[in-house]
C-alpha cells in the first residue's frame, strides 16, 4: 500500500476563461428569453360586453352541490334580466370532501394576493375575521338598492342577525340547519319500548318531560341488555366543530356579550359541559374513549349507519349524506332512526340545538360589486334555496320556503324545521378560533382522563384569560 | 513583491484589481448567494420582525401594528409552552435514535447478504421515504385505528395484547415508528453508500489477519464512516426540529392537551391552520422564532462538539 500526497490541483486545469463564460452566460440568458412563453391570447376571460364572476363554495358533505350549482341558475336569470347588457359569465367552484379549514386558508392567501373569488361561501363566524382586512364587503346599501330583487326581503329576519358585525351586513344567509340527537327505533324496539312511547320520543324531549339522566339511563341500559356494545350508548361528534357547544349550551353556557360582542365563558356551564362528556366516557360508559379523533368518514358514519350506536348526534344533513355517500335507503333510515332536540339538562327544562348558517359573501377583490350581489340575491329564491334543501337536508332561509311545493313535499325537512325555534349560534367574534381550539382541547382531557372536569374549568378559564385578555368575559 | 506593488496602487485601481481578481469567484457563487439570501435568510428575518406585530386574518396585510414582545408574553403565558418543548426535544432524541442507529443496522445488515438479496431489502426500506407523505401517513392512521379496525390490532392479538386504538392509546409510539421509518431509510441510503466506498482490501485484510464479521464492523467499518453518521446525525436533528407534516397527518398534535404537540406543529397550527379561519400569522412567526433560537443552538453545539470543520476540510492524505 503506498501513500502519496494528493495531486496538486492548478487553476489551469478547470479554468473557465472570464471572457468565454460572460459570452457563454449571455447566450443562455438570451436563448431564455426568447423561449419565454408567449403573450396568451385572450380566452374565457372578460371580453367587451362580458362580466366574469368566481365563486367558491363547498360542501364539505357531497349533497350540497346547489350551493354553486344555484349561483349558475341565478347567472342564467341575471342575465335574462339584464339582456346583455352586460352579460354575465360565472366560474363556481364546490369542494366536496374537504376540510372547512383548508377551505377558509385558501380564501384568506387569495385574498391578500388579490385573487380572490367575486363571491365566497362561508360560515356565518368565518365573516368576523375577515372584516377588519375588509376581505369582504358589507352589503346594507346593496340589500337596500335590491330589496326586490331574488328573494332577498324574505329572509328569516333572525337569520340576519347572525350575518352581522358590529352593525353591518356581510353575507347573505344560503342555508341553515339543525343538529338533533338521532336515535335507533329498532334498538329501543329490542329494549321493549312500545312504537307509541318511540315515537312520542321527540315531543317529550320538546316538553323537556324526557331530560339528559333519562338519556343516559337509556344508554346505560341498552348496553347492560346487550342490545348496544360497549361505549355504544353515545356517539358525539368525533373532531371539531359548532356541535359540542350544544352541551355547553345545555346547561346555561353563553359564548357572546350582546352588548359588548365580547367572548363570554361560563364557569359552571363549562364545568357541566366538561362532567357529562367525562361521566359519558368514563364513569358511565355509555360513549367510547375512541370518540375523540375517530374518522368520521371510516369509522363513525359506518358504525352508525349500521345500527350498531343508540344516540348519535349529527347535523340535520347528514341525514341526506347518509342516503348518498353511505347507501343507507331513505326508507330504512325512516324505519329505524329517529331525530330529537339535545334533551334539557334537567326535567322541565328547554332542550337546545346548535344552527350554523351559511352565507353568501361578496369579495372587496368582486370587479362588480353590484352584479356579485345581484347574483348571490338571485340565488336566494324559494325554488332555488327550496331544491337545495331538499337535495342536502339543510334547513328554510327563506319565510316563503314553507310554502314552496318541493319543500313542502319534503317529510324530514318538515319535521326538523321546529328545531330552529330552540337554536343558538356560535359567536362571530375574530379570536372565537382561538377560544374554540382552548375548549376543544380541555374536552379531549377530560374524556381521556388526563384532567379531572373541575381541574380542567380552572385550567381552560386561565388559559382563555391569557391567550383572549381583555376580548373574553368570565361569569 | 508583487503584492507589496498592489498594496501601493491608487484606491480605485486596488478596487479594480480586487475585481478582477474575484469577479469569477463571484459570479460563480452568485446565484447560490442569492439564493441563500432570499430562500433562507429573508425568511428567517421575516419572521423575527412578523413576531413583533399582531398580523392575522382579522387584521390582514392592510391592518396590522406594532406591539413588540406581546406575542412572545402570550406564549409563555401558556400554561402548554413547557409541554411541548418537552414533546418536541423527546420527539427529536427519540426519532433521531431509531433513524441513525435502525439505518445503520439496515445498511450493515443489507451489505452483508448476497448483493441482489441486499438491493431488494433496501429497496423495500425506501419504501416510506418514496410514497407521498399523505398516503403513508393515512396508511398508517388505518393501521392503527381504533377497535374492531385497524391491522395493529390483528398483529398483536396473537400475542395476547388487548386490541386498542393506537393513536389515543400509545400515540407517541405510532409517531415514533412513522417518522422512524422515513428517517431510517435516509440514514440507511448515506451510510450503504459510504460503507460500499471503503476500500475493499482493508476488509480481505482484516480477514486474512482472522477478523471476524463483529469485529470487522467494529474497528474497521465504524470508524470508517465515523463522518456520514455524524452527517446523518447533524441534518436529520435539524430536520427533526423542523417537520411536524407525519404528526399532523396522524394524532393531529393530540389527544387532549398537547399530548403530541411539537413546537413547529404548534407554530403552524398558530398560524396556518385555525378551523373557524382566523389565522394568527405574527403569533406563529413568534414561536417559530424561538424554534430558529433553539435550532440555531443546537446547531453551533453540534457543529462543535463534532467538530464541523475537520468534516468538511479537505483530506490531506488520499488513501490508493
Amino acid at each position: 500500500m503506498s501513500k502519496r500526497t494528493a495531486p496538486e490541483r492548478t487553476e489551469v486545469g478547470y479554468r473557465l476563461s472570464r471572457r468565454r463564460f460572460l459570452v457563454t452566460s449571455g447566450a443562455l440568458v438570451a436563448a431564455a428569453a426568447c423561449t419565454t412563453t408567449p403573450v396568451r391570447a385572450p380566452s374565457g376571460g372578460v371580453t367587451e360586453g362580458t362580466v366574469k364572476l368566481t365563486a367558491w363554495t363547498i360542501g364539505p358533505d357531497a349533497p350540497s352541490y346547489y350551493r354553486r350549482d344555484n349561483l349558475i341558475s341565478a347567472a342564467e336569470t341575471l342575465n335574462k334580466k339584464l339582456a346583455g347588457k352586460p352579460t354575465v359569465e360565472i366560474d363556481a367552484t364546490f369542494e366536496s370532501g374537504g376540510q372547512w379549514g383548508d377551505y377558509l386558508q385558501k380564501f384568506t392567501l387569495a385574498a391578500e394576493a388579490k385573487t380572490s373569488p367575486d363571491v365566497i361561501l362561508a360560515g356565518h363566524e368565518n365573516l368576523a375575521p375577515w372584516v377588519g382586512p375588509s376581505y369582504i364587503v358589507p352589503l346594507d346599501d346593496l340589500i337596500a338598492k335590491y330589496q326586490s330583487e331574488g328573494g332577498i326581503k324574505d329572509v328569516i329576519p333572525t337569520l340576519w342577525s347572525a350575518m352581522k358585525l358590529k352593525g353591518k351586513t356581510y353575507g347573505v344567509p344560503q342555508d341553515t340547519e339543525a343538529r338533533p340527537m338521532y336515535y335507533r327505533k329498532d334498538l329501543l324496539a329490542k329494549m321493549g319500548w312500545s312504537k307509541d312511547k318511540i315515537d312520542g320520543l321527540p315531543e317529550a324531549v320538546k316538553k323537556g318531560e324526557w331530560a339528559w339522566p333519562d338519556f343516559v339511563a337509556t344508554a346505560k341500559d341498552a348496553i347492560a341488555k346487550g342490545v348496544v356494545g360497549p361505549g355504544k350508548g353515545w356517539y358525539s361528534r368525533p373532531s371539531k366543530g359548532a356541535d359540542i357547544y350544544m352541551f355547553y349550551y345545555q346547561n346555561g353556557g353563553e359564548m357572546q356579550d350582546t352588548a359588548t360582542a365580547k367572548l363570554v365563558i361560563v364557569k359552571d356551564a363549562l364545568l357541566k359541559h366538561f362532567q357529562i362528556h367525562a361521566d359519558a366516557v368514563r364513569n358511565d360508559k355509555i360513549m367510547t374513549q375512541s370518540i375523540y379523533g375517530m374518522d368520521a368518514g371510516k369509522e363513525w358514519h359506518p358504525t352508525v349507519t349500521d345500527g350498531k350506536v343508540l344516540f348519535y348526534n349529527a347535523g340535520s344533513w347528514t341525514w341526506k349524506d347518509w342516503q348518498a355517500t353511505y347507501k343507507v335507503p331513505e326508507q330504512s333510515l325512516w324505519d329505524n332512526v329517529g331525530f330529537m332536540l339535545i334533551p334539557a339538562a334537567q326535567r322541565g327544562g328547554k332542550p337546545v340545538t346548535v344552527s350554523h348558517p351559511l352565507a353568501y359573501a361578496v369579495t372587496s377583490n368582486a370587479k362588480d360589486k353590484d352584479l356579485a350581489f345581484r347574483l348571490i340575491a338571485n340565488a336566494t329564491t324559494p325554488e332555488l334555496n327550496s331544491r337545495h334543501s331538499v337535495t342536502s337536508a339543510h334547513l328554510a332561509v327563506l319565510t316563503t320556503q314553507k310554502d314552496d311545493p318541493t319543500y313542502k313535499q319534503d317529510k324530514f325537512l318538515l319535521a326538523t324545521q321546529y328545531m330552529l325555534d330552540y337554536t343558538k349560534f356560535i359567536p362571530n367574534h375574530a379570536k372565537f378560533g382561538v377560544y374554540d381550539d382552548v375548549l376543544y382541547r380541555f374536552l379531549g382531557a377530560v374524556e381521556q382522563g388526563q384532567s379531572t372536569p373541575a381541574q380542567a374549568v380552572e385550567s381552560a378559564v386561565k388559559e382563555l384569560q391569557g391567550q383572549l385578555g381583555d376580548e373574553l368575559i368570565v361569569k | 513583491m508583487a503584492r507589496t506593488e498592489a498594496i501601493a496602487l491608487p484606491r480605485e485601481r486596488q478596487g479594480a484589481a480586487w475585481w478582477r481578481t474575484n469577479a469569477t469567484a463571484l459570479l460563480f457563487m452568485g446565484p447560490a448567494m442569492v439564493l441563500v439570501l432570499v430562500f433562507f435568510l429573508a425568511p428567517v428575518v421575516i419572521t423575527f420582525v412578523m413576531s413583533f406585530t399582531d398580523l392575522a386574518t382579522s387584521t390582514g396585510l392592510s391592518n396590522w401594528q406594532w406591539i413588540g414582545s406581546a406575542n412572545y408574553e402570550r406564549m409563555f403565558r401558556s400554561q402548554f409552552w413547557f409541554t411541548i418543548l418537552g414533546n418536541t426535544l423527546v420527539y427529536v432524541a427519540i426519532v433521531l435514535a431509531f433513524n441513525v442507529l435502525v439505518g445503520l443496522g439496515v445498511a450493515l445488515l443489507s451489505l452483508h447478504v448476497e448483493p441482489k438479496a441486499g438491493g431488494v431489502f433496501r429497496a423495500l426500506w425506501l419504501l416510506p421515504r418514496i410514497s407521498p407523505s399523505v398516503v403513508y401517513a393515512l396508511m398508517w392512521t388505518w393501521a392503527a385505528a381504533s377497535p374492531p379496525f385497524g391491522m395493529l390490532n390483528y398483529i398483536v392479538a396473537p400475542f395476547g395484547l388487548e386490541p386498542r386504538f393506537w393513536l389515543q392509546s400509545d400515540p407517541w409510539l405510532i409517531v415514533i415508528l412513522i417518522n422512524g421509518f422515513v428517517g431510517a431509510s435516509f440514514g440507511m441510503l448515506i451510510l450503504t453508500s459510504a460503507i460500499k466506498a471503503i476500500p475493499e482490501d482493508l476488509f480481505r485484510a482484516a480477514r486474512v489477519d482472522g477478523a471476524n464479521a463483529l469485529q470487522i464492523v467494529r474497528r474497521i467499518t465504524l470508524p470508517l464512516v465515523k463522518w456520514p453518521i455524524l452527517f446523518v446525525l447533524v441534518y436529520q436533528t435539524m430536520s427533526l426540529f423542523a417537520s411536524y407534516e407525519y404528526i399532523l397527518l396522524t394524532t393531529n398534535g393530540g389527544p387532549g392537551l398537547y399530548g403530541t404537540e411539537t413546537w413547529s406543529l404548534w407554530a403552524f397550527h398558530t398560524a396556518l391552520a385555525n378551523y373557524y379561519g382566523n389565522l394568527d400569522f405574527a403569533y406563529g412567526a413568534a414561536m417559530s422564532a424561538i424554534l430558529v433560537l433553539l435550532g440555531l443552538g443546537i446547531s453551533i453545539v453540534l457543529l462543535r462538539v463534532f467538530r464541523f470543520g475537520q468534516l468538511v476540510a479537505e483530506p490531506r492524505v488520499e488513501v490508493d
